[in-house]
């Protein structure tokens, strides 16, 4: 709702009253409601768990995150609202709980949901490529080439370092070397182009 | 150069498991994000296990039913568009303690989830049961200017203070989760044991760290007469 509401202001600086007629059009458009708290977890969770496997990176630590986030949100989520509303509502709770996960592990909010983070931004399905993979392409694609490999190797590939090693045809000890050098030129492309 | 907290934590992620704490520094959070960006992406991670998706809703089921098993009164779920008012004054007005808690819980809710944010909610109810007695909770001797008390009288509990001369009385169960309230004597005001929530003993909010901003505390009719200061509150429960 929020975000809709905002898109309005950027396309419609006009008077307040236009502005309220198109959000109440909009609502009725969006006007879908969930009938019960289990259709909100079905719709939701694996959007949740998505959201947050982008911002962890871990599959333990984004399944305790996406349980924190529902079982705060669902109890005052009993009160029905629109689709996009509890969906708002659920992203705002999560924000919460992906800072505090960050304060409590590292002292330091090494990622945030930011306000391009929404949960119909995420595909359900997990066939559909994600957000995140399509950044990892776009990084992985700037690097050179035996960065690009042990890079793909190692994270996309799960592959051990050995086994990474012999691929690239290379001692263990180089492909450390090598995916730590790859890694910190990923980390400035990152930065540059966020 | 990253530190050994990182390099653990990126060898953590890389062989799928929870990484372990650190105190990262600033130099650390680039490696860190690059390789979080990295490592979402690979697919294996991406959906959830079964497993997972039916123990959360399990989990989730038993704690909306606690919530449900309460008295009768709790708030049903209602649509939002018939108002959080109809449903909250009634309730108050119906009764004490567990379904103001509720009703305002649920109002914070409602608050949130219509302006797509947590937004606060200030509104300050006062508790007033459709039928009630004057209770006597203290002596005006007693309550001397500055003093607080703690009275419980089954059906309500609350604390009663005397500001500049005037009595006044504030429910003493946290707006959150219905937890009961403590005075913290030195810094004066009502500290909730279950999510570092705090309110002044007028029974506003000072602070919390919760994604909704808890309700104030409802205010009780109290009254002062022949020496002994009297809360308005119903009659014992059965």
């Amino acid at each position: 709702m929020v975000r809709e509401t905002r898109r309005e202001r950027a396309s419609d600086e006009s008077g307040s009253d236009e502005h309220l007629t198109q959000a109440a059009q909009l609502r009725v458009v969006s006007g879908e409601f969930y009938p019960d708290w289990e259709a909100v977890y079905r719709d939701n969770v694996d959007r949740m768990y998505r959201l947050m496997y982008a911002k962890v990176g871990n599959r333990p630590d984004a399944e305790d995150l996406t349980a924190e986030v529902f079982l705060a949100a669902l109890r005052p989520l009993r009160v029905s609202a629109s689709v996009p509303e509890v969906r708002a509502y659920l992203l705002a709770t999560a924000r919460t709980v992906l800072a505090g996960y960050w304060r409590r592990t590292l002292g330091r909010e090494v990622t945030t949901l930011t306000d391009e983070d929404v949960l119909e931004a995420v595909p359900a399905q997990a066939e559909t490529p994600s957000p995140a993979a399509g950044l990892a392409a776009a990084i992985l694609e700037q690097l050179p080439e035996p960065y690009r490999r042990i890079l793909q190797l190692r994270f996309l590939d799960s592959c051990s370092v050995r086994e990474a090693a012999a691929a690239l045809g290379v001692s263990v000890t180089y492909a450390k070397v090598l995916q730590h050098r790859a890694l910190r030129r990923a980390a400035q492309l990152l930065e540059v182009k966020p | 150069m990253s530190t050994r907290g990182a390099r653990r934590f990126i060898a953590d992620l890389l062989a799928g498991r929870r990484p372990r704490p650190f105190r990262a520094g600033e130099a650390d959070l680039p490696e860190l994000r690059a390789a979080i960006t990295l490592r979402a992406a690979q697919p294996d991670g991406a959906t959830p296990r079964a497993e997972f998706r039916e123990e959360l809703h399990q989990r989730l089921s038993a704690a909306l039913a606690t919530e449900t098993d309460r008295p009768s009164h709790v708030a049903p779920a209602r649509p939002s568009w018939l108002g959080a008012n109809t449903t909250r004054r009634a309730l108050v007005a119906r009764a004490a303690g567990i379904a103001t808690v509720a009703a305002a819980a649920g109002a914070a809710a409602e608050h949130a989830l219509t302006s797509g944010k947590p937004a606060p909610s200030t509104a300050q109810e006062t508790l007033t049961p459709n039928t009630g007695t004057w209770h006597t909770v203290s002596t005006s001797t007693e309550l001397t200017e500055g003093a607080v008390q703690r009275f419980d009288l089954g059906t309500v509990t609350g604390f009663i203070t005397r500001t500049d001369g005037a009595v006044a009385a504030v429910s003493g169960i946290c707006t959150h989760l219905g937890c009961t309230l403590a005075l913290n004597a030195s810094a004066r005001r009502l500290d909730c044991p279950c999510h570092t929530t705090s309110f002044a003993l007028d029974g506003h909010l000072l602070r919390y760290q919760l994604a909704v901003p808890p309700r104030p505390l409802p205010t009780l009719q109290v009254r002062e007469t022949d020496g002994v200061v009297q809360v308005y509150a119903p009659d014992t429960a059965v």
